[in-house]
């Protein structure tokens, strides 16, 4: 028996999810229809693939790799442009009733306040700065690994985005992740999605070459779970009340509890699309539910950090 | 990470469309429909129908076009390694009380078509096919699917053999489409949309196979969804039913580019 009475909702700087499970960044974020979908199958809130302020075709296939304990993308941020994207995502009739987080990239603050002087009017609930992606080239973890980089672009964004939360995608693999943290949240950053892909190559035996066309490519899945579950982690030991995102490698109810617990305030949902489709949703609200019940939880914001406490 | 298997055969169907048969080197069951992504080591990766299989031997129909494809003519012979991800996506949907069925193909969309005649004789039920090509010059597998449907018709657009004119005239002269249990279709999608419309003014049940730009192939990437209803050709696909496609606004009309703009079918 599922208890009625277990409140899933929570609030993520300011805006009400009716539960915590996200879709992340990149995935079927590409047209609202798809989106719609993603809301129907029960997720709290979704993002959109990341637009850049030109339209970029991305990498030549192979783009995707399946590693049995993870997965391989180089996708190369496949997008029409912001000015498409608003016509299409906006512009339409349809309307989602769950909050639309819009994720943007750009190579300069310049780059990503033009994107988002275009954006900020659109019926959107917070933006998403990708400064994390590891494989495409002058975006992403090339601009998001120096905090200074990072403080300059979250100040320029915050110009457009008075009141709405700005949150900031984060890499695992910089030399200090609480230092870009820290230059984000003193720029005006309300919160924090991690982590992205981690940068990696996968090589075939039989061909002799690496796989994806671009060589270079991001890993995700349970390959990296350990990983994001310390960086959302160690964020929460130095930020208790900024609101994260956790993301990597959640494929699961008990994997989704584990960043709940680790100080994750919403999950995100990325490649376990692949395995799951778009069940995965109802799969972890289920799970999470029955959790919640049997461990004597009313709300789910309750076990949210508790793995830090002493006690 | 992949299938992996050997070229045993290439056999030259016309100019520009050439047979891939290959030894897989596991044994793998696929339905009628379905793809795979062929890897092609530092040169691209591009979905193809599966045309035929059978225990590890698999059949691939591949039609040169541009890049990749024409590499694959110019370098792939007997005894070349080839890279596999999957079977892919959703079949053909076939029901056991069918009696008689037809197909309607034109071009390399022949391929998922023969495979599905192979299996629907397997299962007793009879089938009739409708095959269309540009000439004579470009006309291939006449004869293998003279061997496992009852009657087959051919039309060419410009004559040069069997009727003169397009596959879907096909339906108005040589067939009555109520006597079919189903219809499946594989082709040129305005085609397969004329077939679609025709059969469903008369409530006949119909499939056809979509194809999209593919690029994970796994169904998460999003960029050969439909519009209005977000389905993906690789993962909720390549297959659909007529019923869902006269839903979609996009079938006939419209396809993503790489960046993710809709562009007019024509333009393809
Ligand atoms: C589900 C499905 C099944 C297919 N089955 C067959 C088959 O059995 N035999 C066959 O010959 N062809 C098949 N195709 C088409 C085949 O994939 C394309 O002809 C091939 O990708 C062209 O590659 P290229 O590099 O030679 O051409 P390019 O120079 O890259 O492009 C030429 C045209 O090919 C198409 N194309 C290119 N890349 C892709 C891609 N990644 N996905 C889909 N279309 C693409 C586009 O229309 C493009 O304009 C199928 C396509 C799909 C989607
Ligand atoms: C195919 C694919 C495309 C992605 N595209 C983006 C993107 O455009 N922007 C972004 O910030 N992250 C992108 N990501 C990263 C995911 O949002 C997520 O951070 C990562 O995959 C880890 O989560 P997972 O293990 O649940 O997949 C992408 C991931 C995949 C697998």
């Amino acid at each position: 028996m599922v208890n009625l009475s277990v409140n899933l909702e929570i609030n993520l700087a300011g805006i009400r999810l009716r539960n915590p499970i996200v879709l992340a960044s990149g995935i079927l974020g590409v047209s609202m229809s798809l989106l719609k979908r993603v809301e129907q199958a029960g997720a709290g809130a979704v993002t959109t693939k990341t637009i850049t302020l030109n339209p970029r075709q991305g990498y030549a296939n192979p783009v995707f790799v399946d590693l049995e304990y993870g997965f391989l993308n180089a996708m190369g941020l496949p997008n029409p442009g912001v000015d498409y994207f608003v016509r299409e995502f906006f512009e339409g009739c349809e309307r989602l009733n769950i909050p639309l987080i819009v994720s943007i990239g750009g190579g300069s603050a310049e780059e990503f306040y033009e994107i988002c002087a275009r954006i900020c009017k659109c019926p959107m609930d917070a933006v998403e700065l990708n400064l994390s992606c590891p494989h495409a080239k002058g975006y992403g973890l090339e601009v998001g690994a120096d905090p200074q980089h990072v403080y300059d672009i979250v100040r320029r964004v915050r110009k457009c985005f008075s009141n709405k939360p700005i949150f900031v995608k984060l890499s695992a693999t910089v030399p200090s992740i609480v230092e870009v943290a820290e230059a984000a949240l003193k720029a005006g950053a309300s919160g924090f999605v991690a982590i992205n892909t981690v940068r990696a190559i996968a090589i075939d035996i039989y061909a002799k070459k690496p796989i994806l066309s671009n060589v270079y490519g991001g890993l995700s899945g349970p390959a990296i779970k350990p990983i994001a579950v310390r960086v959302v982690y160690e964020l929460y030991e130095n930020f208790k009340n900024v609101p994260i995102i956790g993301v990597g490698g959640v494929d699961s109810w008990e994997t989704a509890v584990e960043f709940l617990l680790a100080g994750a305030r919403a999950v995100g949902i990325g490649s376990a699309v692949v395995r799951r489709d778009l069940e995965i949703f109802n799969e972890i609200l289920e799970g999470l539910k029955r959790y919640l019940e049997v461990e004597g939880y009313d709300r789910v914001s309750d076990i949210v950090g508790l793995a830090h406490e002493v006690v | 990470m992949y299938l992996y298997g050997t070229i045993s055969d290439v056999v030259e169907l016309t100019p520009s469309v050439r047979l891939y048969e290959i030894k897989l080197y596991e044994r793998i069951s696929a339905s009628p429909g379905q793809f795979l992504m062929l890897w092609v080591p530092r040169i691209g990766e591009i979905p193809l129908s599966i045309a035929n299989l059978e225990d590890r031997g698999l059949w691939l129909i591949i039609a040169k076009k541009g890049r990749v494809t024409t590499f694959i003519h110019e370098n792939f012979d007997r005894g070349t390694r080839v890279f596999l991800r999957g079977p892919l996506g959703r079949g053909f949907s076939v029901k056991k009380e069918f009696r008689k069925c037809l197909l309607v193909a034109g071009g390399y969309g022949l391929a998922p078509l023969y495979f599905l005649a192979r299996q629907l004789k397997d299962c007793g039920i009879t089938c009739d096919a409708l095959l269309g090509f540009k000439s004579v010059r470009e006309m291939f597998f006449v004869d293998e699917f003279k061997g496992v449907c009852t009657n087959v018709y051919v039309s060419t657009d410009d004559g040069s053999y069997g009727f003169k004119g397009l596959v879907t005239d096909l339906l108005d002269t040589s067939v009555t489409l109520e006597a079919y249990d189903a219809v499946y279709t594989s082709g040129k999608e305005l085609m397969m949309l004329e077939v679609v419309n025709r059969c469903s003014r008369r409530g006949i049940r119909v499939e056809a196979s979509l194809e999209r730009l593919i690029k994970c192939g796994v169904g998460i990437c999003g960029l050969c969804s439909l519009d209005p209803l977000g389905l993906r050709v690789c993962k909720d696909g390549p297959i659909f039913t007529g019923e869902v496609l006269l839903k979609l606004r996009d079938f006939g009309r419209y396809w993503r580019d790489e960046h993710g703009r809709k562009k007019s079918i024509e333009e393809r």
